[in-house]
């Protein structure tokens, strides 16, 4: 219960330290470092066991050549003996053949420990070698005697002991030589055990560190995947928050068009009241005067009779002049007559003005006011545009009664256009659209180079049963100005 | 304004016709009455410049005139209001619609309504005078 106090925190810091290095770009390095270590720590086993073990070979094999050097000896010593004894000269092959082995084993093992560099064994090598020398040199001695026939000479020197003496001497030195070769062995192994325990504590940590790293390597991943989620909601998020500004935005857009038409209209209506009451005034009045001046003129001054001609003349073409710009500003018939004769008189005008046949189907609909005036300044402008652009040479019109809504079709076989562009007489287009839309319509405009043009419109109908379809009969200067 | 008194001339026994007017528009009025009584053996016995004001004056004096002139649009009520009146409180005048609005839809209304004619404000002034000399009894002008 007590460890597991401190040890919370300190779990909790490790993770926190592992997550801030699993999202650092540091996972990827580190764990290139620890492959690194693992190969390093695996070349070191390797190297360090396999110097050791090559050793220990040399080793072996010096232990080998002293144990053939004692062999070797002791062949020679018996070989001495045996001739000795029968003075077959059978004897005397393995004494001379122990002794060229011996030899050659002395030098193999001079080499051996040059080889390991033991400085102490080269020593105690040299020693041995004396010995040996001095004992191949008694053998030697002994064998010459017995082969010149001094037999008891030979026996004496033999009984003298000095042979024994160094051959106790060599197998001494001999086993001393072996035991510490075999000692040396014995700790050469033991490294060797401990090389590969080490590796393999090495090799352990290492796995255990390369497994850290790919769950550092996971978890990145996993927080990678989470971050991309995130920034994909932020920006679906972000596309949901434009929709709506630009949905809002249109909104606001349509209720700015509507506002401006409104005005525009007010405008143009307070202006065509204007024009018609002040100016159509001034018009009557001198009218009037030229009425009340023509009897008299006509009997005191008859010679100005045409300039009085020409008066009047003027003040009619400025009469017809105000007429056709009020009608401009603010279709009369509309308010006077209703929808379906003001367009008939419309495209009555622009069929004289053109000379093009303007086809009409006209259907009573019944929409607001306001939607009456949209249909008319479309079909207006539809016109306009064809008398500027078209060049067509048929143009048809229709307004038809489609339950729920009306529909107003203007269609030319001119010359059309390409709808994608954009460009000078567009924002006619634009702003049909928008007042179309401010009436709740839904604006259409099919066109293509060569193909001529449709444009339309649908409006939402009134009901039926509302009152007011009907052209006003008790009118009121409101309904008729 | 429209509270003036509706009328300007007492009615008096002298000859010639006598004319009401209604009409909002000081300069047609004032050109109006001045070329009437100029050109013609005509009195323009009142005006008023709006259907209430002619009304009244119809209430008041209408049997004492031979002529309406009227305007349709006014400064209150219409020209047609007062077409419907005149028809009760001055059965015997002739009644004569002046109007900018000569539109063969509002002709027609007007005609429906007991007028006698309608002319165009700015092109039948002259048809409009011709008119009203017919109407004046036969004597030297």
């Amino acid at each position: 219960m007590a460890s597991a106090g401190p040890r919370l925190p300190m779990l909790t810091t490790l993770a926190r330290w592992t997550t801030r290095l699993g999202r650092s770009a540091l996972a990827l390095p580190l764990a290139v470092l620890v492959a690194g270590l693992m190969i390093m720590v695996s070349e070191t086993v390797f190297t360090g066991a396999d110097n050791q073990l090559s050793r220990l070979v040399q080793r072996g094999k010096v232990r080998l050549q002293i144990s053939a050097l004692l062999q070797r000896i002791t062949d020679a010593e018996s070989g001495q003996r045996g001739y000795l004894l029968t003075g077959s000269n059978d004897y005397l092959t393995p004494y001379r053949d122990a002794n060229l082995d011996a030899q050659r084993a002395i030098g193999e093992l001079q080499s051996l420990y040059r080889q390991l560099g033991d400085n102490g064994s080269q020593a105690a090598l040299a020693a041995l070698d004396q010995d040996v020398q001095t004992k191949l040199s008694e053998l030697r001695e002994v064998l010459a005697l017995k082969g010149d026939g001094r037999n008891a000479a030979a026996v004496e020197l033999m009984r003298s002991g000095i042979g024994r003496e160094r051959m106790d001497a060599i197998r001494q030195k001999a086993t001393g030589l072996f035991d510490a070769e075999s000692r040396r062995v014995t700790t050469g192994l033991a490294e060797v055990f401990n090389i590969l325990r080490l590796g393999r504590v090495g090799v352990a940590l290492m796995t255990a560190l390369s497994l850290l790293m790919l769950l550092m390597f996971l978890r990145q991943g996993r927080q990678l995947d989470r971050h991309r989620a995130w920034q994909q909601a932020q920006v679906l998020a972000e596309r949901d928050r434009l929709e709506v500004e630009v949905s809002a935005r249109t909104t606001e857009l349509t209720e700015l068009a509507r506002h401006l038409e409104t005005t525009r209209e007010d405008e143009r209506a307070r202006l065509a009241r204007d024009l018609h009451d002040e100016l159509g005034a001034l018009l009557t009045a001198a009218k009037l005067d030229v009425a009340r001046m023509r009897p008299r003129l006509q009997q005191d001054l008859p010679e100005l009779l045409p300039r009085i001609g020409h008066l009047v003349e003027t003040l009619n073409s400025g009469i017809a002049l105000k007429r056709r710009i009020i009608e401009d500003l603010r279709p009369s018939s509309l308010d006077n007559l209703g929808l379906l004769p003001a367009l008939e008189v419309l495209c009555a005008d622009f069929a004289d003005r053109l000379g093009v046949p303007v086809i009409t189907r006209l259907e009573p609909v019944r929409l607001t006011a306001s939607a009456d005036l949209t249909v008319f300044r479309l079909v207006q402008e539809s016109l306009n545009n064809i008398a500027k652009y078209a060049q067509a040479t048929e143009v048809q019109v229709s307004l038809q009664d489609r339950g729920e809504m009306a529909s107003v079709t203007v269609r030319d076989n001119g010359s059309g256009f390409d709808t994608e562009l954009t460009g000078l007489g567009r924002h006619g287009l634009i702003g049909m659209r928008y007042r179309v839309e401010a009436e709740h319509g839904k604006f259409s405009l099919q066109s293509a180079p060569g193909q001529g043009t449709a444009l339309g419109a649908r409006l939402p109908q009134r009901a039926p049963a509302e009152p007011g379809c009907a052209k006003p009969t008790g009118a009121t200067a409101a309904t008729l100005r | 304004m429209s509270n003036l008194p509706a009328a300007i001339h007492q009615p008096t026994a002298a000859p010639g016709l006598r004319c009401f007017l209604v009409e909002d528009s000081p300069v047609i009025r004032y050109n109006l009455i001045a070329t009437l009584e100029e050109m013609l053996p005509m009195r323009v016995v009142g005006f008023a410049e709006d259907a209430p004001g002619a009304e009244r004056w119809m209430a008041m004096s209408g049997t004492d005139c031979d002529l309406l002139i009227i305007d349709i649009f006014l400064k209150a009520g219409t020209g047609l209001e007062v077409l419907q009146q005149a028809g009760r409180l001055c059965p015997a005048a002739r009644r004569v619609v002046l109007t900018n609005y000569a539109t063969p839809d509002m002709r027609q209304r007007c005609l429906q309504l007991g007028a006698d004619r309608v002319f165009d404000k700015s092109a039948e002034l002259d048809e409009l005078l011709v008119y009203c000399a017919g109407l004046a009894p036969t004597q030297a002008s």
